[in-house]
């Protein structure tokens, strides 16, 4: 709603251009919204509607409209719903969306000059409304309103509260707010002592110098770094469609990445960092923030929407296969930054020195080549006897069957023919006879005609083998054998070789640790020899050396090419690097130099209006529970609108003349009067903005999963306070902070996905937020919140008296005392139950009161 | 103050009236997400049992019969081969014989007698088709809706827009033997609240206590939890009190008191050792038949939509030998026809939609790529593959679509997953283009831009 009436004013404002400001506020997001899907390149019934030569064309049933007769007008009855054809299919337009297109079309359907959806060379015009966008204008630093706030971002608040007629809360009390700013920055709750220094200091002050205390806390990178890392999509590991493929050295990235907001490493940096870190003076200082691409999921379009979303709250990547439907995206902007990464490759930067590198790579190499040969070794003698034993196939057979044993046979030989013949079904009819034999005679017959069969099986394979490798040349892979013509058994012949010489189950098969016993003198020594050397040279093997998971440009540039319609079959003009086009002044040129760094230089720049104005936005949201454009990862036309324009511009300006210090910005924020304010609500505020947008209040709001987890450790005096490292998979015995445990893009923990952890497939930009009965099983049930309860427990256990553990209980887990009636409750419930403490420690730690921020 | 008089006062408010009382209003609290709420119109069904016999099931060897393929087994395909994931060669015959079944008369495979039984209760597509030949994107395709990660799953949405009947039990259950290809990405919720994501169930565990998460408490009695969890609900009152109350302290109350009850109830519906023996013997006990049954269980007791995969990682995916579809078949036919017998025999067929196949078909044509192995199989098809639909408002004893004379691809009226998902909303009662999520400033649906309802097959 607030939409239309701004497009409105807009609208009402602009004199000139009239028909082309109309057609582009009215008619076009109609177009785009309800008809795009359809009839675009796509061209449902032939008709496409994105430019005027296309629609005077019309489609199957003849032209879409006569310009200056809408009843005449094919599409106009159709959106009608008067005519034989209804659309949009899904259900009639509104009125006033109807009275545009019938206006515009008696109006004489004007469609400003080359502005065309789609289409191969046609320029792409973005419109002068469009570039007046919220989001896309400069960033200015609006006036402060006058008031008698001294914080300006109150009076930027306040100003508004006032028009719309509402009351700011009152101050929250300064347990709840030194608890409350504790959480926020640091993600752990305060010390009884914290809160007490701060009850007891009367300074104006007080509330400055906790801020303060708590930015310098190593404690806030792991928080706020956390933060980004949903925006990065962090993961340990790969999206392997089979089998777990950690990347052991993801952690620098993230270690790098609290580091970075630890030392209140300026924004633009931190942004440069991370698209090309190794194009940069000092690259040693910044290369690991190339995780964010070398760690992403392995698919260039998610590179494209992770850049364009994560730095600059745009969709970019809806516009690979059209022009972006609501935004000016034209498709050779994704294009166009697509090549960019596509001209990249994963890169291991190690840090070690080349000697560590050349030693390491050289041992290692040793060590495979050893292995590959005690392997073969072992894999040639298995073959060998599997030959050998087959030759007696007869024999075992009859003598499994009770005849006389004339020959000196293998016992486990024995077990396993005798295991195989038992077996019911076979997937071959070669046993048939000899399991209808009654006689000597037949029997005899039968396990000599197998017998002869096996031999010949076996022979058989080894010639079709040959001649498939022949064919395939040395070094096979699936690229050859799509285009080689190979030869094979006959199925049921090929199923027999498996269950007698398959490596998996084949009865006559003695792999490596198997064969060795019927192997003896040189051949004997020559393994045990192969086995020695091989664990010898494992053991000297010296540590993997650490390196950094990065990307690095290809030596030569591939041109890109738009695919039409998305189709990597249909290529369309070069899309050379450069810069999104609504982003750019007119048209965008090439970037010059290297294009990814060129991205980066034009994606941290005080020029740019998106990049600071959506990093504030962000911290904002972390602070105060939604953002002030609630879709903080999309600034285009479909996300929100900002709640207080002039304060997100105020912010974003002040954010860059701050030389973009995320710390200050924290600072900011917190020392406002808004965010003091109490949870409470103000009588006649809930009618009119009940959700809270214009921050008349503190929004309560759950702790997220690294909140409540690490409280629960903090409290229990468990918190192993380990700086970063390799990640450790989450389990009772896990005590690290939740942002080093191990993140799986392949298979999200069960308890943060409890806790709607976000999924690392994706860059993510908020937390949802739900309160569901299996959350409370795991309060209820888990091994780790009873082992913290149990160490919580044992944590007060000192003090002399039930009330005095009670309370020291309450001040370490809720920093503060007791009531009377929760003293008795407590006093009553552990007199009352075996094993009290630590049970009551868990109804304490599991109580909404520790587990949300007031 | 006695002990006792405490232990009273303690208990005020938690009788068993005033639980109940507790209880009503859980169902009417607006904040939720998981509360039974009405489609958009009058819907067919209200359960979906979604069997993914994953890896890919053959038509040709399964549901849809092609004499030309026998006929000319061993040439080549007149018009040449469409272009899979892997080189292929000649024509290969089916080596099941098909048989025609019921009053319609639909044919099916020899390796499926018992679902052929039930010929007359069941609608087979067989002109399914997909995008790509390879597991991973048309695993995503089928659950989720698109290629890629990052979409919520079928489950997450169709519990997102009807909540679940019974809130002592997971409104969307995952059962699998182990974890297919791809995994947890197949039932994740994505971007849709994590209440809505699938409960993933590995139906090869046999203790019962052990297959929800954090469902059992080994070391405390129900009646010493019941007695702590009325601590935890008057201390949590006290600060609602003085906080003037608020649906998010209000939602948690009562989840822990649903949780609670979801203690008993959960290992209840897992313990098929409950059923009697004949029941079970039908189903037979490998694990499919065990978790055909675990679902019918389920859906008996509310929950909205059950998913039971076949096996572990991707055991329909017979490249080299075709043959071993028998054993597969033979595995999943039993079981597949006693849940639709059982869902008949107590009128939940008709409220239940179950759907059962793969993430695409196989080639008619032999696969040649294998090196050292038999030449017998077929390669992933995605341009034509079969589904069989039961229950909950599809048509009985009908066949939709086809292939090709050989069997390659879709032909006559394909649907493509995005129909399938449109259909299935459609049965569950809704318009699938209007059952959206706003996320990052975009209305995102199931069927993405497409999907269209496959009326032909409505009952």
């Amino acid at each position: 709603m607030r939409r239309a009436v701004l497009c409105l004013l807009v609208w009402a404002g602009c004199a000139s251009g009239q028909n082309s400001d109309q057609f582009e506020m009215r008619v076009r997001p109609v177009l785009a919204r309800a008809c795009y899907a359809c009839h675009t390149e796509s061209a449902m019934g032939g008709l496409q509607l994105d430019s005027r030569e296309h629609v005077l064309q019309g489609g199957k049933s003849g032209p879409a409209i006569v310009p200056g007769d809408s009843d005449a007008s094919k599409l106009i009855q159709a959106i009608r719903y008067t005519g034989a054809r209804k659309m949009p299919p899904s259900g009639k337009l509104k009125d006033d969306e109807i009275a545009s297109l019938e206006a515009w079309v008696k109006a004489g359907a004007v469609w400003p000059t080359g502005l065309k959806t789609g289409g191969k060379d046609a320029p792409y015009i973005i419109s002068d409304a469009q570039r007046n966008f919220w989001a896309f204008r400069p960033v200015t630093r609006p006036a402060v309103p006058a008031g008698k706030a001294k914080n300006e971002i109150d009076r930027f608040l306040l100003a508004r509260l006032e028009k719309e007629g509402l009351k700011p809360s009152r101050p929250a009390d300064k347990r709840t707010l030194i608890r409350r700013a504790t959480l926020d920055l640091t993600g752990l709750p305060p010390t009884p002592e914290e809160v007490a220094a701060f009850e007891a200091d009367r300074s104006p002050t007080a509330f400055e110098k906790v801020v303060d205390r708590l930015l310098a806390s190593p404690h806030y990178g792991e928080r706020w770094g956390r933060y980004w890392l949903d925006v990065a999509r962090y993961s340990d590991d790969k999206l392997n469609s089979t089998q777990e493929e950690p990347y052991p050295n993801a952690f620098r990235y993230r270690d790098w990445v609290i580091a970075a907001f630890n030392r209140d490493m300026p924004y633009d940096t931190f942004v440069k960092a991370q698209i090309a870190g190794d194009l940069m003076p000092d690259a040693e200082k910044y290369r690991a923030g190339l995780g964010f691409y070398a760690l992403s999921p392995e698919f260039q379009d998610d590179r494209v929407d992770a850049t364009t979303r994560g730095f600059l709250a745009l969709t970019v990547a809806c516009a690979q296969c059209h022009d972006h439907k609501f935004d000016p995206i034209p498709t050779r902007d994704y294009y166009s930054l697509l090549g960019i990464f596509a001209n990249t490759k994963l890169h291991q930067t190690p840090l070690a020195t080349a000697d560590v590198v050349a030693d390491y790579d050289g041992k290692l190499n040793a060590v495979n080549l050893k292995e590959k040969a005690l392997n073969e070794f072992a894999a040639q003698q298995a073959r060998q006897l599997s030959d050998i034993l087959a030759a007696r196939t007869e024999g075992y057979l009859l003598g499994v069957s009770g005849s006389p044993k004339d020959e000196q046979f293998d016992e486990e030989t024995v077990t396993r023919w005798t295991t195989y013949l038992s077996k019911p079904a076979k997937e071959h009819p070669f046993l048939k006879n000899w399991e209808a034999a009654r006689t000597a005679e037949e029997r005899r017959e039968a396990a000599g005609a197998f017998g002869a069969l096996v031999v010949a099986v076996s022979s058989e394979k080894k010639v079709v083998d040959d001649k498939n490798h022949i064919t395939l040349g040395a070094n096979p892979n699936r690229q050859d054998l799509s285009s080689a013509n190979l030869v094979s058994m006959d199925r049921d012949r090929y199923v027999l070789w498996e269950d007698i010489f398959g490596e998996a189950h084949g009865v006559l098969y003695y792999g490596l640790g198997k064969v060795d016993r019927f192997l003896s003198g040189a051949w004997k020594t020559h393994l045990d020899d192969m086995r020695i050397e091989l664990a010898a040279m494992k053991k000297a093997l010296p540590l993997a050396y650490p390196y950094l998971q990065t990307i690095t440009d290809n030596d030569k540039w591939n041109e890109q090419r738009i695919w039409i319609r998305g189709s990597r079959d249909n290529l369309g003009d070069i899309a050379p690097p450069h810069f999104p086009q609504i982003l750019s002044r007119g048209e965008p040129k090439p970037f010059e130099g290297k294009a990814r760094l060129g991205l980066a230089n034009a994606i941290a720049n005080k020029d740019n209006p998106l990049t600071a104005r959506v990093m504030v936005n962000r911290v904002w949201q972390h602070h105060f529970g939604q953002g002030l454009v609630r879709t903080p990862s999309n600034f285009g036309l479909q996300g929100d609108t900002p709640s207080n324009p002039e304060l997100l511009d105020f912010l974003a300006a002040r954010f860059m003349d701050e030389g973009w210090s995320i710390k200050t910005l924290h600072r900011e924020m917190m020392l406002s009067a808004a965010y003091r304010q109490s949870t409470e609500e103000v009588p006649g505020n809930m009618e009119k903005d009940p959700d809270n947008r214009l921050v008349w209040r503190f929004s309560r709001h759950r702790l997220d999963i690294e909140g409540l987890r690490d409280s629960l450790l903090f409290v229990s005096g468990n918190l192993d306070t380990r700086d970063g490292g390799a990640p450790v998979k989450f389990g009772a015995e896990n005590h690290a902070r939740t942002a080093y445990g191990f993140v799986s893009r392949r298979k999200l923990d069960t308890v943060l996905g409890l806790f709607d952890f976000p999924n690392p497939n994706n860059t993510s930009d908020s937390r949802t937020e739900t309160n569901v009965p299996l959350q409370r099983l795991f309060f209820m049930n888990s091994d780790f919140v009873r082992a913290e309860a149990k160490a919580l427990a044992a944590r007060v256990a000192s003090a002399p008296t039930e009330a005095e553990r009670i309370e020291k209980a309450y001040r370490i887990v809720l920093q503060r005392a007791p009531s009377a009636e929760e003293r008795l409750l407590g006093e009553a419930y552990v007199a009352a139950t075996d094993g009290g403490w630590a049970r009551y420690a868990q109804v304490l730690l599991s109580s909404n009161e520790f587990g949300f921020i007031e | 103050m006695t002990r006792r008089q405490l232990l009273h006062t303690m208990g005020t408010g938690f009788g068993s009236a005033a639980f109940a009382q507790v209880m009503a209003r859980a169902s009417e609290t607006p904040s939720d997400p998981l509360a039974p709420k009405a489609p958009h119109f009058a819907p067919k069904a209200k359960h979906v049992i979604f069997l993914f016999l994953n890896g890919g099931p053959s038509q040709v060897d399964t549901f849809d019969p092609k004499p030309m393929l026998t006929k000319f087994n061993g040439q080549p395909m007149p018009a040449g081969n469409l272009k899979t994931e892997r080189k292929t060669g000649n024509l290969l015959k089916s080596p099941f014989a098909f048989k025609k079944y019921g009053e319609s008369g639909t044919e099916f495979s020899e390796i499926f007698p018992k679902l052929g039984a039930c010929a007359d209760d069941v609608c087979v597509i067989r002109s399914m088709y997909t995008d790509r030949p390879n597991h991973e994107p048309s695993l995503m395709m089928l659950n989720c809706g698109d290629k890629m990660p990052g979409r919520p799953s079928m489950g997450s949405w169709v519990t997102y827009g009807l909540g679940t009947e019974n809130r002592n039990l997971p409104g969307f259950v995952v059962l699998c033997p182990g974890v297919p290809v791809i995994g947890h990405q197949l039932w994740s919720s994505s971007f849709l609240p994590a209440v809505y994501q699938g409960t993933y169930i590995p139906n090869n565990e046999r203790k019962t206590e052990q297959l929800v998460p954090f469902i059992h408490n080994s070391d405390m009695s129900l009646t010493d939890q019941r007695r702590q969890l009325d601590l935890l609900g008057r201390l949590n009152r006290l600060h609602s009190e003085r906080q003037a109350g608020d649906a998010q302290l209000e939602a948690t109350i009562q989840s822990a008191e649903i949780a609670y009850r979801m203690q008993t109830e959960a290992p209840e519906v897992f313990d098929i050792s409950k059923e009697p023996e004949a029941v079970r013997a039908r189903y037979g006990d490998g694990d499919f038949g065990r978790g055909c049954l675990m679902a019918r269980r389920l859906v008996e007791r509310g929950v909205r939509m059950v998913q039971v995969y076949y096996g572990d990682g991707q055991p329909w995916d017979n490249h080299d030998d075709i043959q071993l579809h028998r054993k597969h078949a033979a595995a999943s036919d039993g079981p597949i026809a006693a849940l639709l017998a059982d869902l008949k025999a107590t009128g939940l067929l008709k409220e239940t939609l179950v759907i059962i196949g793969g993430e695409f078909g196989r080639t008619p044509v032999v696969e040649v790529s294998g090196l050292v192995k038999v030449q017998n199989g077929r390669d992933h098809n995605s341009h034509g593959f079969s589904m069989v639909l039961a229950g909950g408002g599809v048509k009985g004893g009908m066949v939709h679509g086809a292939t090709d004379e050989f069997g390659f691809k879709a032909i006559e009226k394909p649907v493509h997953p995005h129909d399938l998902h449109a259909t299935a909303l459609h049965l569950l009662g809704f318009d699938h283009t209007k059952l959206t999520y706003r996320y990052s400033g975009r209305d995102f649906r199931l069927t993405d831009v497409a999907g269209e309802v496959v009326r032909d097959i409505l009952a």
